[in-house]
């Protein structure tokens, strides 16, 4: 014999992700570190970003790096080249990292030993904006080689980012038209800070360390 | 498509839930998501079914979902509820605010949540 029983739950389908992301950003506040989250489609420039910040911090700070990608260690052997200590997790079909894949990474690792986290996510503007990482600014890339649509095609991603980075603004001019997307991104979500960068030129790149809150000697 | 994503951290907490109550059977799990979720309900479905496919626990459940109404909270006023209309010329999902008319507001999206869960228990 059985009985059926409704039971209430009321539980987020995320919460255990939230949970190791919230233990994540406890941890990360309490030993005073920095952990942002990079987001941005394929090919937006994230990792020559992270390549030129990695360059010019690593001198003064110690940098970790994880990157997420569908395969190869590219992206993690580039900006390890550049100074950051780098691990790289395939995800094999997935289009996002999750809390838990962060922690198994910093579980092999001594969070004292490094000052400034980054993650670089999936390349893919949806997906990441669901799963938080347990970063404290979350960074979406876009390009302006993307298409002058790119972010009203895709608002959910910027209403969860606390900076916006139109990058490859060294092509302003060339066809393509930072200023539309500067505009999007500024109406999209007003308290978010917009920045222009050429990943490439290092144009910009000052203004995003500082909208970081990292401070250069 | 992170349905599937979705989809097990759905299974993982009902199956915690089951045990908790020494269920022999899942029979339905009612789960909502606000609209703007980004979540495809088909997508969800067939997720769940490929996950349990060879779980006695939940063979023959049912995964419903309820879609909520949209909710905006206004960074002008405060107010917070559903906006006055749906969509915007210029912004897709950059709704009105239905009491001062602003434009600046924020979605307040409610995360995909397990309401529900039906058990079979054995007396």
């Amino acid at each position: 014999m059985t009985q059926e029983k409704k039971i209430t739950v009321k539980k987020q389908a995320y919460l255990v992700n939230d949970e190791i992301a919230d233990k994540i950003r406890r941890l990360m506040k309490e030993k005073n570190k920095l952990f942002f989250n990079i987001m941005g489609s394929i090919g937006a420039g994230k990792t020559l970003l992270l390549e030129r910040i990695t360059e010019k911090l690593s001198a003064h700070y110690k940098i970790f790096v994880i990157n997420g990608d569908v395969a190869t260690t590219i992206d993690a052997d580039r900006i390890a080249a550049q100074g950051a200590t780098t691990v790289q997790i395939n995800t094999g079909g997935g289009c996002h990292l999750n809390a838990n894949l962060i922690q198994k990474e910093l579980d092999k690792i001594n969070i004292d030993d490094y000052d400034i986290f980054f993650a670089e996510n999936v390349g893919n503007l949806i997906c990441p904006s669901a799963w938080d990482v347990g970063a404290q600014m979350n960074i979406v890339v876009v390009s302006i080689t993307e298409g002058e649509y790119v972010i009203k095609k895709h608002p959910i991603i910027f209403k969860g980012a606390e900076i916006a980075v139109i990058n490859k603004c060294d092509l302003d001019g060339l066809g393509f038209d930072s200023d539309i997307l500067v505009e999007d991104a500024s109406k999209i979500k007003s308290d978010m800070e917009v920045i222009c960068t050429s990943a490439k030129t290092s144009l910009g790149l000052e203004a995003l360390i500082e909208a970081l809150g990292i401070q250069l000697p | 498509m992170h349905e599937y994503s979705l989809a097990s951290a759905i299974v993982e907490q009902v199956r915690k839930i089951a045990q908790e109550h020494n269920a022999s059977k899942v029979k339905t799990i009612i789960v909502s998501a606000d609209p703007y979720e980004m979540v495809i309900p088909d997508l969800l479905k067939e997720a769940y079914g490929i996950i349990t496919d060879e779980h006695e626990l939940f063979k023959d459940s049912k995964l419903e979902l309820i879609i909520l109404p949209a909710e905006i909270i206004c960074i002008d006023c405060d107010h917070k509820g559903e906006p006055s209309m749906e969509g915007d010329e210029e912004f897709a999902y950059n709704f009105r605010c239905a009491k001062c008319g602003s434009r600046d507001t924020h979605l307040n999206i409610r995360h995909l949540t397990i309401e529900t869960v039906d058990l079979e228990i054995p007396e």
